[in-house]
This record gives C-alpha cells, sequence and structure tokens, in this order.
C-alpha cells in the first residue's frame, strides 16, 4: 500500500528523517533549549517516525481493495470504542496485523487514533496514540506466524500490547507536563493510569478471546474470495 | 476581515501551529497568561465556556499545580514540609505555570477542531497524501454507517424473536453476535465499494477535490503575519531572552529589547484572532443598526 506516491519524496525521506532530521532535533533540543522543555521536540520527532514509516509501505499489490479494508477495519474499531467498558482499539489493530500484514495493521492502529479523536477530542496526544497503537499493529504482524498457531501467545502479546499502550502514552504525559523526563512522575503517571491499563488490558483480553478465531476465519474467506 | 473559520485551511495550520509550539516551549508566566488569554476570549466569543468545563478546567488546574512540589523540592521559600521533604513555593508556581500551558493548549485545541472541521483537514492532508486523506474520510463515513447497519441487525434480530426477558449472558452473546454480523457484512461492503470505485475509474487520473479552497490575498498575508510573529517570539524564547527561572529563586529575564519584542509579538499573535472576529462583529452590528 503507497502513502507517498512519488518513489524520489519516499527515497529522500528515507535518508533524510533518520540521517538528517531526528539528529537536527536532538541537536536543537541540547543547544537551543535553555529552558529544558522538550515536549515539542518528543512531539516533531513521532511525526517523524510516523513519516518514516509511511515511506516503507511501498508493495504494489490490489492497492484499492486493501486500502478499503483498512478503512473498514478502521472504522470498525472506531465505532467499537463507543461501547462503554470495552475499548477494542489495540485488539482490533493487533488482529488486522496478524491477518493482513504489518503495513494494514500499523495503518488500522494510527488512523484510528485519528478518527475516534475527531469523537473524543484532538490534542499534542494524538501523534503519540497514532505511534503507539500503529507500533502495536505492526509489531502483531512480526509474531503472526505463532499468533495464528497459539492463542495463549496472542492473548498474552494482547496483556502486554495493554501495559505497553500506558507506558509509551505516559511519556508523553510527563513530557508535557515537566518539559524534562522525571521517574518520579512517571511513576505517578503510571499508577494513576492503572485503572485504564487494566480497562486496557481486560478488553483486549475479552476481545481477543471471543473475536480472535471467527475474525480471522471472516479475513481469510475475504481474502480467498477476492484474492487481497 | 474573516473570522479563523474561513481563512484557508493553510493558513490556519501555520497559525495554530505557531501559537502551540510557542506554548510548549516556553514557561514564562507572561507567555502563558497571554495564550490562556487568548484562547478564552476566542471560546467565549464563540459562546463555547460552559460552567461545567469552566468548574472541571479549574480543578484539573488545582490538581497539576500541587502535584509538581511533591516531586520537587528545590527552591529557597519552604512554606511547609511533609515527610522531611520541603513543600517550596517555587516548584508550586512552577506547577501553576505548567497546568496553566496544559490548560491553554487544550483550549486552543478545541479551537482548532472548530477552525480546521473535517473536510479542511481532510483537504490539508490530501495535499501531502491524497491515498492516505482517502483512507481517513472513507472511515470517518464507515462510522455512522456501521452505526446504522447495528441498529438494523439488533431490531432484524429482535424480530426474530430473540433478546426476550433479562436475561444478561443472553443478551452479551447477543451483542456479540451482532458484531460478528456487522463485520461480515462490513468486509464484504468495502468489496464492493472498492470494485465500485475501480468501476468509476478511481487512480487513473488527477483526483479533484470537492471542497475549492482560495489562497486569496487576506490569507496570504494572515499566514505570513503570524508565522513572522511566531518567528520574533521563537527568536526570543531561543536566544533565551525568555528564560525565566523558577529555581532556586523566581528570576525573570532582563529586560532587553528582545524580550519586549518577543511578549509584544506574542501578545498580537494570541489576540489577533480575538480581534479579527471582534471587529467584524462590531461592524456587523453598525451595518445592522444603518438599515
Amino acid at each position: 500500500m503507497i502513502v507517498i506516491r512519488s518513489a524520489r519524496a519516499r527515497r529522500i525521506l528515507r535518508y533524510l528523517i533518520p540521517f538528517f532530521i531526528i539528529p537536527a532535533l536532538i541537536a536543537a533540543g541540547v543547544f537551543l533549549l535553555h529552558e529544558r522543555r522538550y515536549a515539542l521536540i518528543a512531539l516533531l520527532m513521532v511525526l517523524c517516525a510516523l513519516i518514516l514509516f509511511a515511506t516503507g509501505f511501498e508493495r504494489k499489490r490490489t492497492g484499492r481493495r486493501r486500502m478499503v479494508l483498512v478503512s473498514v477495519l478502521t472504522a470498525l474499531s472506531v465505532a467499537g470504542r463507543f461501547i462503554p467498558l470495552l475499548k477494542p482499539v489495540a485488539a482490533m489493530t493487533i488482529l488486522s496485523g496478524v491477518y493482513l500484514g504489518g503495513e494494514a495493521g500499523f495503518l488500522v492502529g494510527a488512523l484510528s487514533a485519528v478518527i475516534s479523536n475527531f469523537y473524543f477530542g484532538q490534542g499534542p496526544w494524538t501523534p503519540f496514540q497514532m505511534f503507539a497503537w500503529g507500533l502495536i499493529g505492526l509489531i502483531a504482524c512480526y509474531l503472526s506466524r505463532p499468533m495464528q498457531k497459539s492463542r495463549g501467545l496472542l492473548l498474552l502479546y494482547g496483556l502486554i500490547a495493554g501495559i505497553a499502550y500506558s507506558f509509551i502514552m505516559d511519556i508523553w504525559t510527563v513530557l508535557w507536563y515537566n518539559g524534562t523526563f522525571n521517574v518520579g512522575l512517571y511513576g505517578a503517571a503510571l499508577l494513576s493510569a492503572v485503572p485504564h491499563t487494566i480497562a486496557y488490558m481486560v478488553s483486549n483480553l475479552l476481545f481477543l478471546a471471543l473475536f480472535a478465531k471467527p475474525f480471522g476465519e471472516k479475513l481469510g474467506r475475504i481474502r480467498l474470495k477476492y484474492d487481497i | 476581515m474573516r473570522s479563523l473559520g474561513e481563512l484557508h485551511p493553510l493558513s490556519v495550520f501555520c497559525y495554530f501551529a505557531g501559537v502551540m509550539s510557542v506554548c510548549m516551549l516556553s514557561l514564562h508566566p507572561a507567555l502563558i497568561i497571554l495564550s490562556l488569554l487568548g484562547c478564552l476570549t476566542l471560546l467565549l466569543l464563540h459562546n463555547q465556556v460552559k460552567a461545567r468545563t469552566l468548574a472541571a478546567s479549574l480543578g484539573l488546574f488545582t490538581v497539576l499545580t500541587l502535584l509538581n512540589p511533591l516531586f520537587y523540592h528545590d527552591g529557597i521559600t519552604v512554606l511547609f514540609v511533609i515527610n522531611d521533604r520541603p513543600f517550596t513555593l517555587e516548584a508550586l508556581l512552577y506547577g501553576a505555570a505548567a497546568a496553566g500551558m496544559i490548560l491553554s493548549m487544550v483550549g486552543w485545541f478545541r479551537l482548532l477542531s472548530r477552525a480546521l472541521t473535517n473536510d479542511r483537514l481532510l483537504y490539508l492532508l490530501g495535499r501531502l497524501s491524497p491515498r492516505l486523506a482517502l483512507m481517513v474520510s472513507m472511515a470517518l463515513r464507515f462510522v455512522p454507517a456501521f452505526a446504522r447497519q447495528g441498529q438494523r441487525i439488533h431490531q432484524a434480530q429482535q424480530g426474530l424473536g430473540l433478546y426476550r426477558g433479562d436475561n444478561a449472558p443472553d443478551a452479551l452473546r447477543g451483542r456479540i453476535r451482532e458484531f460478528s454480523i456487522l463485520t461480515t457484512w462490513a468486509l464484504e461492503n468495502g468489496i464492493v465499494t472498492a470494485d465500485s470505485m475501480a468501476a468509476r475509474g478511481y487512480g487513473t487520473g488527477r483526483r479533484t477535490s470537492y471542497a475549492i479552497f482560495r489562497f486569496t490575498r487576506v490569507d496570504a498575508l494572515f499566514m505570513l503575519f503570524s508565522l513572522a510573529l511566531t518567528a520574533v517570539t521563537l527568536t526570543a524564547i531561543l536566544s533565551s531572552a525568555l528564560k525565566f527561572d523558577y529555581y532556586p529563586a523566581l528570576t525573570p529575564p532582563a529586560d532587553t529589547l528582545l524580550a519586549r519584542a518577543g511578549l509584544c509579538a506574542y501578545s498580537v499573535l494570541c489576540l489577533l484572532p480575538a480581534l479579527m472576529e471582534g471587529g467584524e462583529r462590531i461592524r456587523w452590528r453598525c451595518l445592522q443598526s444603518r438599515i
């Protein structure tokens, strides 16, 4: 799936971001920010990382249907976010990553963050949510073979993803509030997020336990029927 | 003069990027007060301030203010001592500044989502990556469509005579079955959508856009003006002309020309949309009374 159309722009970005823009951001943070407020630097870095991921998406295989499937899965996970208590975004992202590949997993996670925040409120946290969920989907793809075989591993990954999401998001919370990273504040943020973390873990577990198999069958059938 | 919601999406985006990056880079109290003032006036002009949200923001402000002195014990003015750890005035004020910054950012983001509505945001995204914009707009359209289809499935299931009585496990199982039905329908529907797109020639030519935004002189002027103001403020911050030290004692920056220029530029930047909109209101009043 190609997100950035021009091959030249992709190639340039792929070298520019890791070898020039990110070191430049770090240097700017070290030499220019005398007040030690690094939130903006962190935000820009996450945006760069998202663009860098997008440059990697270029396999041109029946793009159209895949593209629509990704938006369907995104919409399903966003619609699921309205169900009280149950937060199926991470679980849907994981399942997309496992059954449709890393690009689809990354995009479903990242786009779900943007689109659900159209309803729940955009903020500077949106890029971090995109990054966290996108990464959860991407990594799910790398473990796709063993996770399709072993249900226990899938559930374990769901649990870890729930915890990892909180860990990534609270880095942002601390940076935003304090400017620099403070372990005490990070601990406090993690502690105050424990109910949410548990909710994420439980809903991931529940959703994966209930839906992994039927969902895999449905996606497998669609892939077989329409050759995606 | 036009209000933010009527300007070109690109200049609106540049304006908000400028205001908010300054907000994230500095904890100078004057800058934070200016930023809070700017977004509050604009929210008031839009009738967006309700008693409940105001109370919630005040609560958040208090919590965030009190959080900092519990973790930072620098500062020379000790207010009292908890567990052998000093609770200092400087840390408290730093916390208040950080809390003010966070509240103003939330306020600016609310204004941003009012000024850059979905279609305008998609227009901007479409310029960067048409494919991504298409995926986002399709997903945005699918969300309410799936909600409606879910309702239909639920009614059909009820019509079949399911969900009688207050049986909780049965209701849960029913919900899961409905979601499963919805998923199947959504996937098939998506394929049909894709094929229909192909039949209509998606991807064969240049994509046109439904929204037509003209970049006029006013847009260019507004964008250049706000970028220039942002640049002045950022120069002042990055050259530490506006470096406000909280620890160990409150030390305001020296009163240099650059510091004054930075403060003036940011005050104009923050109040610019409110002034534009206020001016527009007054002009409308005058025009009305003349009739």
